[in-house]
């Protein structure tokens, strides 16, 4: 009677592990670029919170950075077996929302409205759609998004005490439609409805700022209003 | 559709109600989530009928061993229970599986590994365990358990239009297919979660061997009691990193290994009063281990 214990299960199984370390292997080599070239680009941009005069500098090099992201993950997108886009993409989630919320970030500062995923994709050289191959997942790029909102809060705090008193306004208003935008979301009890929970926090912290530009008149749109609040509570 | 948690749904419909009132569908942020959303939901509800079939799968499969488990040599049961066992265990292949592989068509099979690898684990180690007991007496053809491949060749449908409707899982694949011959699909099954679901064999194995102590029957306690040390052997010869769900099934599987080499040795010293005392033997030893029914 032969063994029922078939030992060939197991030194097959062994090749089909060894072969997925490999491929996890060399994604994590360029993941680990990747990851570099994004970092560059964070730095570049920390600029803005402390000089207001040179976003456009930053968003530039920024955008320099992200044209070489974009370069990488073509290389990525080979390295990833046609399908497999999930078994593996535990390791560029990570990095893929942090490269989306400074997209995010770019495009706000230059142009001052959210980018499309389609756009987001598209300058990361990705699909949109899973069918189409290495994709840009939804998921992904809506958590980038809210990483973006927690950057602007910082961001509206700042440009007032750098003596910006009219953008925390914009912000406020971008963070608003923002919010609503997630408010239609049907969300499930996970990660995205986690980080999601936590955008009010950075409504609120704005809010607060736009307040005390307000209540003081320090923002020339509000200026009336804000007198006008000040008398009427004098 | 109830396809969501009743706390996080009670919740989320009443957040999504008052906004909705003001909500400016002129503004691009507002019609790109639009987008979203519908992407999102559909992506969920997938996630969640797929998770229902498998719970199914995980139920049956847990009746089927058990069923299993009530074949005793001193009743003469095995024929008719190891039957009854393997249609069930075909219906499975034909009714569930097939629903999930409808759901799974063209989608990244990946993606949704949460959703029905509990249902797959159990199934695996359901049929697994029936193989292992039929092979006992038709000893003519031995045959040695199905590997992935084996199962995958099993799990190969032919698209039947007609039905797949009515089982209303994915009416737009069968309406984009309908006018061209019968596709054929399949249930993919991902040699991880066979290797994690056989390792849940051993566990029944050790059962097996406990029960047959039971009952007087020291051969198959010998028998199952190499059969593991086999499994064993085999799992820990695997050389493997960021395993940490099979890492744990091991340390379960030597536990399983040490109660029946403990059974063996008990056979041997004590030899014929096995089936005296083995009335009082602690048929219980892994239940903090198993999941339920015992």
């Amino acid at each position: 009677m032969s063994n029922f214990v078939n030992m060939d299960i197991f030194s097959n199984y062994q090749k089909y592990i060894d072969n997925e370390q490999e491929v996890r292997e060399n994604i994590r080599l360029v993941v680990r670029e990747i990851e570099h070239l994004a970092k560059d680009a964070q730095i570049k941009l920390q600029i803005i919170h402390s000089d207001l005069s040179q976003i456009s500098g930053a968003c530039g090099s920024a955008r320099k950075l992200i044209e070489a992201c974009a370069e990488k993950y073509v290389k990525l997108a080979t390295l990833v077996p046609p399908g497999q886009y999930y078994r593996y993409s535990d390791h560029w989630t990570y990095i893929t929302q942090r490269l989306i919320f400074l997209i995010a970030l770019v495009i706000y500062l230059e142009a001052g409205f959210l980018v499309t995923r389609e756009t987001v994709a598209e300058m990361l050289g990705l699909k949109t759609k899973p069918g189409d191959g290495f994709h840009l997942d939804v998921e992904d790029y809506l958590l980038g998004i809210l990483q973006l909102a927690s950057e602007l809060s910082r961001f509206a705090t700042n440009s007032v005490t750098m003596g910006d008193y009219e953008r925390p306004l914009n912000i406020s208003h971008f963070i608003g439609d923002l919010n609503t935008g997630f408010r239609l979301l049907n969300l499930k009890n996970d990660g995205l409805r986690k980080r999601f929970d936590a955008l009010k926090y950075d409504v609120k912290k704005i809010e607060e700022v736009v307040y005390d530009v307000s209540i003081r008149g320090l923002s020339n749109k509000d200026n009336k209003d804000g007198e006008q609040s000040v008398a009427a509570t004098e | 559709m109830s396809k969501q948690g009743g706390g996080s749904h009670r919740n989320n419909a009443h957040k999504k109600r008052q906004p909705q009132v003001a909500v400016d569908e002129d503004n691009p942020i507002v019609q790109a989530f639009r987008n979203y959303s519908t992407e999102l939901t559909t992506k969920h509800d997938r996630h969640e009928r797929i998770v229902k079939l498998s719970r199914d799968i995980t139920i049956e499969s847990k009746r089927i061993i058990f069923t299993l488990h009530s074949i005793d040599s001193r009743k003469q049961n095995k024929e008719k229970i190891l039957e009854e066992a393997q249609q069930r265990l075909n219906k499975l292949i034909e009714v569930n599986f097939r629903s999930i592989a409808l759901e799974l068509r063209d989608q990244d099979v990946y993606q949704y590994r949460n959703a029905y690898s509990a249902g797959l684990q159990e199934f695996i180690e359901a049929y697994t365990y029936m193989e292992y007991l039929s092979r006992e007496d038709n000893d003519e053809p031995p045959k040695s358990v199905s590997d992935w491949q084996a199962l995958q060749s099993v799990m190969q449908y032919v698209e039947n239009p007609s039905k797949a409707k009515d089982e209303g899982a994915s009416v737009e694949e069968t309406d984009a297919a309908e006018e061209e011959l019968p596709k054929k699909f399949q249930f993919f099954i991902d040699p991880t979660e066979y290797v994690l679901g056989l390792s849940d064999l051993t566990g029944e194995l050790m059962r097996r061997c406990i029960n047959s102590l039971g009952s007087g029957d020291t051969d198959t306690c010998m028998e199952t009691c190499s059969t593991l040390q086999m499994f064993y052997t085999g799992y820990i010869s695997l050389n493997l990193q960021r395993a940490r769900e099979l890492w744990r099934k091991i340390t379960t599987m030597r536990q399983s290994v040490l109660k029946a080499e403990n059974v063996c040795y008990n056979v041997k010293v004590r030899g014929g009063e096995a089936a005296v005392w083995g009335s009082n033997f602690d048929q219980k030893p892994a239940e903090d281990v198993d999941e339920g029914f015992y």
